[in-house]
């Protein structure tokens, strides 16, 4: 197993909460427990290793996918339910209750996040993690201070190797 | 009894003579009527202050919701603190997270205004020192030749010294702002954005002074569309020759630089070259004759290190706004001295004003302090070019690149510990770009010279001190070399006959839109994001305009026949022109443009009426701003002021630090409605523009979103047609996928793209239950929005005929 926990380190802080680090088993087991769930993937998943395996978690639990930044195109032809949108607006919709989501049956209870800069997704989710209860499970290969857990800093090799251990988790 | 006008008079040699001044109400009468003659009747809010317009900002935000994403849980403002915010708690104080955050927002913007508007004042008064308070303002063919000074305080100024009051109410202003930030001051969010608005509104109003002092006396390019064509890039600069690099936004101190050159027949013998907004003016300074400037403009904040470690300055001159903090230490380990020239930026450097020339170059010259303070203009004027003359023989092959066996030496030293990368702002790679430089391949070094912003966040924390930065420039070098482009002169405003010939297509929709490209160089994947769009939207007939530092980048692109943009596309307010407002404070006259359509084109009162002529920017003309790269303070004044005028803006995905963005829920049917103007009915309209101001992921995704909130309400068939042809293209070129909403844009079958209509009116009833008339080809029922060419969409009530 990938030990997705060991490198939390930061440059800068976000201040007093940060995320719980988390191991790729506790991260399956939240994502299958979720009862809306939805996978946010940004524009950097769309190198082929990650995109494939976006692709199979969204698979794996039947998944919706939020494609932000141009990762739409990255999901074209594929099996899965993936929707456009952009990021700073979702973040601002999953504070909403009252959102009916991206088909129409309302807000999520868990995003699991992938295929962001550290810099872009922690402004995003200091919404979520400030103005809701929306949990956010960070699955890049960056640690995400904003997200509620999150895997800690990955090489690429590792960070692949930790989402095909979710996809056999899953 | 003679009859006493407005004006001054005196009485001499009077003695014990009391004079009672009974009433002078009449004079006043009659000056204000002849304002009215002159401007038309006063609008309703002239000279705003914090609740003046607070109606008007809260009609935005009724449907731009405040979406409030902190930078950090906590507020460390004052001595009860620091508080945890987190989640919305509040602080010792009371206030909460919301609060907090939406008070940073307005710390940046009133920030941002006091930048430019100090930057005005300065301008301003050098200017009236020099050529007197009854110099006629100039700005070219226009009757309308303040329309942010009109539009905001009802005047319109007609001479240098009509433009200081108007300052003097900004700083008023400003002050009040500035007071509401102190602790126990204002506790709702929403009530610091409707603050946030106002302080942009001041800094269209500051950059507008600032500009039209300059452009007026200091011989710039007057809504010229062919002001000429300037040098651009790191590689224009010939490093034989001694060499002046100024940095900053006010050109004030420059000019007397340049004069000096000119007399003593330098402008041959030696280079001058600038960084930021300074460069900009450099090269519209004295060229309203259109003759090609011999200033170049080297590029923006992001080059400042690296200009500096390449050793080419002889000697820097600085400014105000946007200028390293480092300069002074970086200089000085090069034997380049810097020369402070303005009261902003004095850097500790000793002040030498009052003293010699010749002994200030003796000090500098022998290493005896590394720079000075220079206020005196006439003095700096001498001093800077005869410091770079006798500079240049001394600090031959001085830089701070490494040698190609120092190269080698330094790349071996890195362990790859990640750290530089952990601390990189963009997130770069670079620990596998050194990597592979171990191996002789600079390659993967020199992929990162574009992305970096010239930082030096990563030698900072570089264990082994490797100057990863002069690594980056050694590897690109020849790259460096080859930066060469060609950017317009700054134009100055666009003219009242230009608005005349285009505002109609504009409103229509026939011109699918104006696509604004300000700001600065923190982009996130490098220069050519704002090339890429903007060539994007001219290929397909939007108007682009341009200014400050994106329209330095922009020209430093060439395609396959080596022609810039500039160079492709003529410099007019017309679509398919790309035209160059200028510098940072020539933004307001890209929101002044917009003012001018309702003014000029749709005869709308502009003075003191900012809510009427917003409200009619927001239902009607098609302009979309966009800082990809915005940094600074200065870029979220600039969008907030024209977020208040009615104008959408784009960011690049770091402006999410801002903290505040204003984006609509366009699933609420609620928030998308206006009154009809003709009897105060509400009607229904499109979800767009869908936001005042968010952010983008990346710049195809920009380029969606831009096409899509050009849609306005008062689009006719045509418009909305082309409209809808440019986004659906746009969406399925960069995003693979057909918009989810372009048929909640659909009125009549005449709004939909000519060359799919049959395949979308057949979509619109299979999946969005549409009647269609298949023998015509006609709708017959199912758009929620009618279309009726004599609408007057509008939020404001008050407007309406039998409102």
């Amino acid at each position: 197993m990938v030990d997705t926990t060991k490198n939390t380190k930061l440059f800068t802080s976000y201040g007093v909460k940060t995320s719980k680090a988390i191991t790729t088993e506790v991260a399956a087991k939240l994502i299958s427990k979720a009862k809306r769930p939805l996978l946010v993937v940004g524009t950097l998943a769309l190198s082929p290793e990650v995109l494939d395996r976006a692709v199979k978690i969204a698979q794996a639990k039947n998944i919706p996918i939020a494609a932000t930044g141009s990762s739409m195109h990255g999901f074209v032809g594929k099996d899965v339910n993936a929707k456009y949108i952009n990021a700073h607006a979702l973040g601002f919709y999953l504070t909403d209750p009252n959102w009916p989501g991206l088909d129409g049956n309302g807000n999520y209870d868990t995003i699991i996040i992938l295929g962001f800069k550290k810099y872009y997704i922690n402004q995003v989710l200091s919404a979520v993690k400030n103005f809701s209860d929306v949990k956010s499970i960070s699955i890049g290969k960056d640690y995400i201070q904003n997200a509620t857990m999150s895997f800690g800093n990955l090489s690429k090799e590792d960070h692949i190797a930790a989402l095909d251990e979710i996809i056999t988790l899953l | 009894m003679s009859k006493l006008t407005t004006g001054s008079f005196s009485i001499e040699d009077l003695e014990s003579v009391q004079i009672t001044i009974n009433n002078i109400v009449g004079a006043a009468k009659e000056a204000a009527e002849e304002k009215v003659k002159e401007l038309g009747p006063m609008g309703p809010t002239p000279y705003p202050s914090i609740a003046t317009l607070r109606d008007w900002s809260f009609t935005l935000f009724d449907r731009y919701e405040p979406v409030y994403t902190p930078m950090c849980d906590q507020c460390c403002y004052c001595t009860f603190g620091p508080c945890n915010l987190e989640g919305n708690k509040r602080g010792a104080c009371g206030i909460d997270m919301k609060g907090q955050t939406a008070r940073e927002f307005f710390l940046r913007c009133i920030t941002g205004c006091a930048c430019h508007s100090a930057h005005g004042r300065h301008l301003l008064d050098h200017i009236i020192e020099l050529f007197g308070e009854d110099m006629p303002i100039n700005m070219g063919a226009s009757n309308v030749i303040a329309p942010n000074i009109q539009l905001v305080t009802g005047e319109q100024p007609k001479t240098l010294g009509d433009l200081k009051p108007i300052m003097e109410y900004v700083e008023e202003e400003l002050g009040q702002l500035l007071a509401t930030i102190h602790a126990g001051q204002e506790g709702a969010a929403i009530d610091y954005d409707n603050k946030s608005m106002l302080a942009g509104v001041l800094d269209h109003v500051g950059m507008e002074v600032s500009d039209i002092a300059q452009v007026t006396a200091l011989g710039f390019p007057k809504s010229d569309p062919e002001a000429p064509l300037v040098e651009v890039g790191m590689g224009t600069i010939d490093k034989s020759k001694p060499t002046i690099i100024a940095i900053g936004h006010n050109v004030a101190g420059v000019t007397y630089i340049m004069d000096y050159m000119e007399e003593h027949g330098l402008t041959d013998k030696m280079e001058i070259g600038g960084l930021c907004c300074t460069a900009f003016d450099m090269t519209r300074y004295k060229r309203e004759d259109r003759k090609a400037p011999y200033a170049k403009i080297v590029g923006t904040i992001s080059k400042e290190l690296k200009v500096v470690r390449s050793g080419i300055p002889d000697v820097i001159v600085l400014d105000e706004q946007c200028v390293r903090a480092d300069l002074v230490a970086e200089g000085q380990k090069l034997k380049i001295p810097i020369i402070a020239s303005n009261e902003k930026i004095m850097y500790g450097l000793p002040d030498r004003t009052n003293d010699d020339v010749d002994a200030i170059i003796e000090d500098l010259k022998t290493g005896k302090m590394p720079g000075c303070v220079m206020l005196d203009y006439d003095k700096l004027g001498e001093l800077v070019p005869r410091l770079a003359m006798e500079m240049a023989p001394l600090r031959e092959g001085i830089s701070a690149i490494p040698t190609d066996e120092e190269m080698v030496a330094l790349v071996s030293k890195c362990v790859e510990c990640g750290e530089c990368a952990l601390a990189c702002p963009e997130e770069l790679a670079i620990p596998a770009a050194i990597a592979v430089a171990k191996g002789g391949d600079y390659s993967a070094l020199e992929e990162l010279h574009d992305l970096c912003i010239g930082c030096r966040r990563c030698e900072q924390v570089c264990n082994k001190e490797i100057p990863i930065l002069s690594l980056i420039e050694k590897a690109s070098l020849k790259a460096i070399a080859e930066e060469k482009g060609l950017v317009r002169a700054g134009r100055g405003q666009v003219s009242d006959p230009e608005i005349r010939a285009e505002g109609l297509n504009l409103v229509m929709g026939t011109t699918p839109g104006v696509i604004a490209i300000i700001g600065c160089s923190n982009y996130p994947a490098g220069s050519r994001d704002v090339y890429n769009i903007a060539e994007e939207f001219l290929n397909r007939n939007y108007l682009v305009a341009v200014s400050g530092c994106s329209a330095m980048d922009i020209g430093m692109y060439k395609d396959a026949d080596g022609k810039t943009l500039y160079e492709r596309f003529p410099g007019r307010f017309e679509k398919g022109n790309i035209l160059n407002t200028g510098s940072c404070v020539s933004n307001s006259h890209i929101s002044g443009t917009a003012h001018k359509v309702a003014a000029i084109f749709a005869g709308r009162n502009l003075s003191g009426n900012l809510a009427e002529i917003a409200d009619y920017t927001l239902n009607r003309v098609g302009a979309v701003g966009l800082a990809w790269g915005a940094y600074s303070q200065k870029a979220a004044a600039i969008g907030t002021g024209c977020n208040m005028y009615g104008i959408p803006a784009v960011l690049g995905p770091h402006s999410g630090k801002y903290r505040r963005a204003l984006i609509a829920k366009t699933y609420d049917d609620s928030k998308w409605k206006v009154y009809e103007g003709r009897n105060g009915s509400e009607m229904d309209i499109p979800p767009a523009p869908e936001f005042l101001i968010t952010t983008a992921e990346t710049w195809q995704e920009a380029c969606v979103m831009m096409a899509k909130n050009c849609i306005r309400p008062s689009d006719n068939n045509m418009g909305r047609s082309i409209k809808l042809t440019h986004w659906i293209e746009l969406s399925e070129k960069y995003l693979g996928v057909m918009p989810e909403d372009w048929w909640k844009f659909v009125r009549h079958e005449a709004d939909l793209p000519l060359s799919k209509r049959e395949a979308l009116l057949k979509i619109l009833e299979a999946e969005h239950g549409f009647e269609i008339d298949w023998k015509k080809k006609k709708i017959i029922s199912g758009p929620k929005i009618k279309f009726d060419v004599s609408s007057q969409p509008t939020n404001l009530k008050r407007l309406c005929k039998e409102a």
